[in-house]
This record gives structure tokens, sequence and C-alpha cells, in this order.
């Protein structure tokens, strides 16, 4: 750090405030057309067997014989406020039951989340340090790549809970268990990390190798420095790309894997979100769609913030 | 573009793949998909290469048909997305100003949209079907193409001669065909067989989700069944789904990983 603590630029704050409101409102404008201009929300709720009239009585139900531009108005402003509305399928405000959704999905994404980073972390800087773990973790990281999610968590379910028995196979410990949550949880928070550590690992990787040819290491390292602190210099040179990545993880935590929920029975955010597309429940969709945006854009900002209060460079703006 | 050894083995797969696809969509091959051909749940054997699934169906055809809606979903999904992103960022990054700002702005805001939440909105909006799948894939992945290529333009906007051909009244058309074309190709070929891996990924975990083709037999509808019948022990039909995803999406990372790292 330096000695004299740095001022807030604060007409940088303010334009990143102006931005991240018009990008909500930009979300909320795509949902709207998503779900009012591709689709007819009447036809959804009603299904495909309706009658015209039927469908054309819920749309004045609905209000949909208003203009056009009136009801994109009304619903980007009730979007950027967080007002939601109701969920059609479930009849209970779709706030409160998004947020009831989120808690067990944090309890299995953000261990898994912390995980899978801190393994990524330390093995892309071992890869770009050393050839033959390069050979080992690259492998197995296009290994991961190559199988969907879908098979990674079908066979760990199957192989580690199954078969070796050395976690309940599904579940949650709301429903009555006789285990503690914590075995729950584990199983989930480990596919995760796998799932997360197959990319990651390149990045980090990649970022690695790049600071670890810079040029001030050499210098380091002629005056004898030993390679563990070397290791402490070429980390804080790469925080700005290592927190990107991290903040851009953050939006996938609050979601939830749609895969890992559904085959552990877990009452998440994804499942959630599943279940709203088979229920054609377009209000909790768009819920969960503006609330997991404003989530990723504040995400986003305090990455950038941390990344200005670490790193000295970019608060005199040599790198951007 | 010169490939090492693995790159050319994963084109090779890639090419089987196609053929295997273009073979069962022509109807020269596994055409006994939709109709039983024996028990259900056969092991495999020579009545059935693959053994037959609950209903009796040869296992087999279902994962060659399936085949067909993978690659198509996985070439239509990457196309669309390279196309768009490409275009809007190629146009972004060339003019700068007000017009970089405001592509800009809206990528970022498109990608604030976590991609799960948009492919299955899209799904919901649009009905189940390929189409579908290549729309959402499309929809939801240009937005990494627009950087790079917005990245490519800004450098070429400044690149000495560029402003020469322009200073001589160089035309959109010469610029586009001479210096913008060739500049962004290697970016967008890369990110062209890097979305073909993840669209092929997303299709299955679509189809896993029931938003897929609904006429077509897919390797993630064959996954979405499997998961219960391995508990009883039944496990030819995880390994004819899986398998195959695994191989292409294999193919198309080496050939990505061996493209990204071919000499400058």
């Amino acid at each position: 750090m330096s000695a004299r603590p740095a001022s807030i630029p604060w007409p940088a704050v303010l334009r990143r405030l102006v931005v991240a409101v018009a990008s909500l409102a930009l979300v909320a404008v795509l949902v709207f057309l998503t779900f009012e201009w591709l689709a007819d929300p009447a036809a959804l709720r009603l299904g495909r067997g309706a009658s015209p009239e039927a469908r054309e009585s819920l749309r004045v139900a609905m209000g949909l014989d208003r203009s056009f531009g009136t009801r994109l108005l009304e619903h980007v402003a009730r979007a950027i406020t967080f007002d939601f509305g109701a969920s059609q399928a479930r009849g209970a405000p779709a706030g409160p039951l998004m947020l009831q959704a989120l808690g067990p999905t944090l309890a299995y994404a953000l261990p898994g989340w912390l995980l899978g980073t801190a393994a990524a972390v330390n093995g892309g800087l071992a890869a770009a340090r050393r050839r033959a773990v390069d050979r080992a973790l690259s492998g197995l990281s296009t290994a991961v790549l190559s199988t969907s999610s879908v098979i990674v968590v079908v066979l760990a379910q199957h192989v580690l809970a199954h078969r070796l028995g050395w976690f309940p196979v599904l579940g949650w410990p709301l429903a009555g268990a006789d285990k503690s949550p914590l075995a729950y949880v584990m199983l989930p928070a480990l596919v995760w990390a796998l799932l997360q550590w197959g990319p990651d690992v390149r990045h980090y990787r990649a970022v690695f190798e790049r600071e670890l040819a810079a040029p001030h290491l050499d210098g380091l390292r002629a005056r004898g420095v030993p390679e563990r602190r070397i290791a402490g210099h070429v980390l804080r040179a790469a925080v700005g790309p290592v927190v990107a990545r991290i903040g851009q993880r953050i939006s996938h935590v609050v979601v939830g894997s749609v895969v890992i929920e559904e085959l552990f029975n877990i009452p998440g955010l994804g499942a959630l979100l599943v279940a709203a597309i088979h229920e054609a429940d377009a209000a909790l969709v768009q819920a969960i769609a503006v609330a997991t945006a404003a989530v990723t854009i504040a995400g986003q900002a305090l990455c950038d913030a941390v990344v200005w209060w670490i790193d000295p460079r970019v608060r005199r703006r040599d790198v951007n | 573009m010169r490939l090492m050894l693995g790159g050319r083995l994963a084109l090779l797969g890639l090419g089987g793949f196609a053929v295997l696809a273009s073979g069962a969509a022509a109807g020269l091959w596994a055409q006994a998909w939709d109709v039983p051909v024996g028990r259900p749940y056969m092991s495999p054997g020579t009545a059935a290469w693959l053994g037959t699934d609950a209903l009796g169906y040869d296992l087999f055809a279902q994962v060659v048909q399936g085949a067909r809606v993978s690659l198509v979903a996985g070439v239509g999904g990457a196309a669309g997305a390279v196309a768009v992103g490409g275009l809007l960022g190629a146009w972004a990054g060339l003019r700068g100003g007000w017009t970089d700002r405001l592509l800009s702005g809206a990528t970022d805001a498109f990608a604030a949209v976590p991609p799960v939440v948009a492919l299955l909105a899209m799904a919901l909006a649009l009905g189940p079907g390929v189409a579908t799948v290549v729309v959402a894939i499309a929809v939801t992945q240009w937005t990494g193409v627009f950087r790079a290529a917005r990245a490519e333009g800004q450098r070429l906007r400044v690149a000495d001669y560029y402003r020469a051909a322009e200073a001589m009244g160089a035309g959109a058309l010469h610029q586009i065909g001479w210096h913008v074309v060739p500049a962004l190709r290697p970016v967008l070929l890369s990110a062209l067989v890097v979305l073909f891996a993840h669209a092929v990924k997303v299709e299955a975990l679509l189809a896993y989700l029931g938003a897929s083709a609904p006429e077509l037999p897919s390797w993630g509808k064959l996954l979405a069944r499997s998961g219960s019948e391995l508990a009883r022990g039944v496990w030819w039909p995880t390994v004819a789904a899986s398998a195959p995803l695994a191989l292409l999406v294999l193919c198309a990372q080496v050939l990505a990983d061996s493209s990204a790292r071919r000499p400058e």
C-alpha cells in the first residue's frame, strides 16, 4: 500500500452507478421482449390447447390489450425497483419465493466456489511454473471441459454416493434427515468445485504464465530472492485478472447449477428456475433474471473496487 | 491453418461425427431408432450393439441419430454467436465513440444475465425444438465474441496500414475485404471452435431439461433417463449417451487448443 491513501474517484463511481441502473433497465427490457414479444404470455399460461376466446379474455384480464409502450415502461419501472409481482403458478410474490430458494443454493455453491477457486489458482500457478505439472493438469482440465456437467453429476452421484456410500445419494436437511446437514452439502460442493476448476485452471495458468515472464522477477531472482517470495510477487501482480475471474463466477454461484440441483434434489434457485420454466411462470423467471443480473453487476463493481484497492497500478491508471 | 498431430486427429474425429450424422439424416443407416427391436434393457450384444433402453429401442441407432441434433446445435449456435458478436464487435471497435460506448454498454448488460437463465427463458418463450436451441445458444454466447472482435477492431482502427488506406480514399468494402476480415479471421475462427464445444454441451443440457428437439433422439435426453437406470445396474444407456458426447466435445476442445497454440 502506498503511504498516501488514494482518494476515491467519485466521478467514476457515479458513472458506474448510472451505468448499473441503465444495465438493469436494459435487462428488464430484454426480459420483457422475451416474454411479451417473442411469446404470448396468455398462450404460455393456458397451454397449447386453449381456445382463442379464452386466450383473448385472459389477455384482457392480464392487461395485455394495452399499448406496447405503456406495458414496456411499466414493466421496466417495476423491475428496476425489484417489484416482480406474484408468481402465476404459485400465487405467492415472486421475490420472497426466490430468496427462499437462494439459501440451499448458496449452501453448496459458495463452498464449492471457494474450493474450486483455491484449487484453480494453486493449480494454475503450479502449472505455469513446472512443465510436468502443466501436462498433468491441462490433461485433467481438458477431460473436465469435455465432459458435460450432466455426465459429471450422474457419475459422481453413482460412484461416490451410490456405490461407495461416502455421501448421501440425495436429499436436503429440511426433509427430516438423519445425517448432519454438512453431509448433504459436501458432494454437491465437490462436484461444483470440479466443474468450475476445469475452465478456471486454464485461465489462471495463462495469467500466471504472463506474470512469471515479467522482467522485474528476473531482477528479484538476480538478487537472490527465494522462489517462495517471488510467488508472492506474482500473486500480487496477478490480482487484477484473478479477481475479475472470481467476479465472473459470482453470477454462477447465485443461480446455482441446474443439473446439480435436479439430480441431488436440492430445493435451490436452479431447481426453482427449471420448475418456473416448466410451469411457464413468467413472473418468477423475470424475478430470477433481474435479481441475478443485479447481483452480477454489483459483484463486478465490488471486484473492480477490490482491484483498485489492492493494485496501485490501477489507481495510477498505468493499466486499465 | 497448420495444426499439430492432436489438432489433425481432432479434425478427423469431427469429420467422422459429421459423416455419421449426415448419413443418419439422409436415411442411410440407424433408421430403426423409433421402433422396438427387442426386450427392454437388453445388455449390449450382437442383437443390439449398445443394448436397448426401457422400451426396447435400439440404443446404437438412437446414439447415431442423436449426433444430428448435437452437430446442428453446435454448428448453428456457434455460427450464430460468432456472426452476431463478430459483426457488432467489429463495428463497435472500428467506429469508436458513442457507437462503441452504446454497444459495449448493451453487451455488458446482456452479459449480466446468467446464461442459464437466458437459455431457459428463451426455451420457454420459443417452445422446444432444434431452432430454439440454436437461437438460445447464439443469443447467450455472442458477448464473448463481441469483446474479442471489438478489441481487434480497436487495434485495427489505429493501425498504420488501415489509416493509410483510409487516407488514400479506400471505400468501406475494400477496407472490409482487405483489412477487417483478415484481421478478424483468427479471432473468429478460434471463437467458432470454442463455442462449438460449448454449444454441444449446452444442447445436451437443454435436452436433459426437455427443451431440445422433441421429435429426435438426443444424447442429453438419453442422459436424463440414465441416472435412475444406473442406480438399478443398467449401465449401458449412460455409457451410450455420455461416450459420444464427451468424445465430440473433446475433439472440438483439442482442435480449439491446438489452433490457439499455433505459431504466430
